[in-house]
């Protein structure tokens, strides 16, 4: 063996724990600073000088010191490593982002491992902290989480109203179906449709049959309560399932809504337009096989209101 | 000579693998005057002692049909006399103390070495013939030792490890069982993390390890019921400390202590990778998908630990690669050796 070249390979690992981009850290048992490496001096501002010999939770009052010596104890006493990982705690030590442009977050998610450092007569005498920048990882899986949110808004809403598309509130009828077989809450359904909706489109255009359409969704928006569900049902239909609702209930809200829907004016390049809908209201206080029939007899109920005249409300007995 | 035929030591060694016994017989003392009998259980042994041919009885804890400490407990019974040291990977503190108060004489950690055993024997005046041994009455020698006796005995010295550290961490007795292993076709494996993953109940705590190109990735299984019970147990102080943190560092504790002491067994050293809670970013079906084209067969070892006058039970898969097998077949044949 050559002991200069030993000296120099030394020196090259002193050179490379110093200078790799993550963050190691030596630890006495007292937790005071042994080795802090360029990446720590770096992020933190603390000069290997300042820190040597710092008790490690002095320097970062932000870690909780009971649970930090929980942690280190584990390690020194039982020989295995410990980890801390960004999703359960974003980070060990508060750095705060450097990035002005392209840092997307306030502070840097961080990996750690604590390892026993065994010295050569098998005792751990120290503790090695390793600490790995996983910003990138976090701001990338927080995209994907709000793209995927996104996504799921889109993929329910109807565009022009913003309320359930057909697809999604069927499935949220069918949930509303399943609760109530289950439970045996009142649920009931109220369907609508504006009346003579043709004659608007051909008389004001497209344009403003739209305007119709998003005003009246705007009513039932306002009218609904949280736990109901709204859904574009198609071009000129609604529908609204309403949770521990019976349909006498079911018809005070139909009719509240008819009313409002009466006074609604819609102006449209400076022409006002009045409408009216018919609504048919049922609910499941009488057996049914699925929650098809729901729909059925409230399309029923909706079709005896257009037979008498329309604007109104029914309810099917 | 004929004084010393006459002094034989009617020895038995009991342990159900067949390697740790080769390992008990090659480590006797050569100039120990004593006739062997083997036995892969405690129903066995029982046999043999009351035959007789058991005087000194070299006897493992954690073995399948009757265990060590039902041996101990049916020897007191019967009024059986038998000098009895146990070797075992459980090392538990607790087992120590249970295993002398039952009347065993010693108690040596496996993996053990040829002087301990002898400075045990010696310490105990059993030692004190020294004469010549029989030849031909160790016949374990030559007996060929499958791939799967060798990994499970290495399995189960890893296994009596981390529980030690469990039981210390806890403060509790953990219950040794038998580990399962087998060679896994992939679909088998996927019907079972299939199972564990429609099971909402579970949580799974996943972590990967590499070394010396043997790789794979240990899964510790928690049932979401056992949460607050091993949080009490934990003696949690801190509101800051949540309950995946905390199964996270009970996760490394054993999936830890397990690794290393194979890697100490074997002579590797593996790395591992950060833990990871199983199902979290991608679901489980979404893996298997991914991995199914990979993978053909995996080696699986079930662990299941229970802990004593808890209703709380952990399950640890180790699962290696396919890769793997060769590497490990290779280093594990020097333990055999």
């Amino acid at each position: 063996m050559n002991d200069s070249l030993d000296l120099n390979e030394f020196h090259w690992l002193l050179a490379i724990v110093q200078n790799i981009d993550v963050g190691v850290v030596v630890l006495d048992r007292d937790y005071c600073v042994q080795v802090w490496n360029t990446f720590m001096e770096n992020r933190s501002g603390l000069q290997p000088k300042d820190a040597q010999n710092q008790n490690f939770l002095s320097l970062f009052p932000e870690i909780d010191p009971q649970w930090f010596s929980r942690k280190v104890e584990s390690v020194a006493t039982l020989g295995t490593p410990a980890f801390t990982i960004w999703e359960q705690r974003p980070y060990l030590v508060r750095f705060k982002n450097y990035q002005p442009i392209t840092g997307q977050e306030e502070f840097m998610y961080q990996n750690t491992t604590l390892l026993p450092l065994r010295s050569t007569d098998g005792k751990i005498k120290h503790i090695c902290l390793v600490i790995y920048d996983v910003t990138d990882v976090a701001t990338n899986r927080h995209q994907l989480q709000a793209a995927n949110a996104q996504l799921q808004q889109l993929s329910r809403t109807d565009r022009l109203t913003g309320l359930y598309n057909r697809g999604h509130w069927e499935e949220s009828l069918k949930g509303a179906y399943a609760r109530h077989q289950r439970h045996g809450n009142a649920t009931s359904l109220v369907m609508l449709d504006i009346d003579n909706f043709k004659r608007i489109n051909d008389t004001y255009g497209h344009q403003a049959g739209d305007k119709v359409i998003e005003e009246i969704a705007r009513l039932i928006h306002e009218h609904v309560r949280e736990t109901d569900m709204a859904g574009r049902y198609g071009g000129e239909e609604f529908g609204v399932v309403l949770s521990d609702t019976d349909k006498t209930n079911g018809w005070v809200f139909a009719e509240r809504l008819r009313k409002a829907v009466e006074g609604l004016e819609v102006l449209h390049n400076g022409q006002s337009i009045r409408v009216t809908i018919s609504l048919g209201v049922a609910d499941l206080s009488q057996p049914s096989i699925n929650y098809a029939d729901l729909i059925a007899w409230a399309d029923h109920a909706l079709f005896a209101s257009k037979k008498a005249g329309r604007n109104r409300v029914s309810v099917y007995e | 000579m004929s004084a010393n035929l006459l002094s034989v030591i009617p020895l038995l060694v009991c342990d159900d693998s067949i390697m740790a016994r080769k390992q008990v017989l090659r480590a006797l003392p050569a100039d120990w005057p004593v006739s062997v009998t083997e036995a892969g259980n405690g129903r066995e042994a029982m046999d043999a002692i009351r035959r007789g041919l058991g005087q000194v009885v070299l006897l493992d804890l954690t073995m399948p049909e009757m265990d060590g400490y039902q041996v101990l407990s049916a020897l007191r019974a019967e009024g059986l006399k038998a000098q009895v040291i146990v070797i075992s990977g459980d090392i538990q503190e607790e087992a120590v103390r249970r295993v002398l108060e039952l009347g065993a004489l010693a108690f040596l950690n496996k993996p053990f070495d040829e002087s301990e055993l002898r400075q045990t024997l010696s310490q105990l005046g059993l030692l004190t013939e020294l004469g010549h041994a029989l030849p031909g009455n160790r016949r374990a020698a030559n007996t060929v030792i499958s791939f799967h006796d060798v990994f499970r005995e290495t399995i189960n010295v890893a296994i009596g490890r981390a529980a030690a550290l469990i039981a210390k961490v806890l403060g509790v007795f953990v219950l040794l069982p038998v580990p399962n292993v087998n060679i896994l076709e992939v679909g088998e494996l996927h019907m079972a993390l299939t199972d564990a993953s429609s099971c909402k109940e579970l949580t799974a705590v996943c972590q990967g390890f590499i070394g010396s190109g043997i790789a794979g990735e240990a899964l510790l299984m928690f049932h979401d019921s056992e949460i607050t019970d091993i949080a009490q147990l934990m003696q949690r102080q801190s509101s800051d400390y949540s309950d995946m943190e905390m199964l996270l560092d009970l996760s490394s504790v054993l999936i830890g202590a397990c690794l290393s002491s194979i890697a100490d067994q074997i002579d590797v050293v593996f790395s591992q990778g950060h833990p990871q809670i199983l199902g979290q970013h991608a679901s489980i079906d979404q893996l298997i998908q991914v991995n199914r084209k990979r993978w053909k067969k995996t080696l699986a070892v079930e662990i299941s630990y229970s802990l004593e006058g808890h209703d709380i039970r952990f399950d640890l898969l180790l699962l290696f690669t396919e890769d793997s097998i060769e590497r490990l077949t290779h280093k594990l044949a020097y333990l055999t050796n």
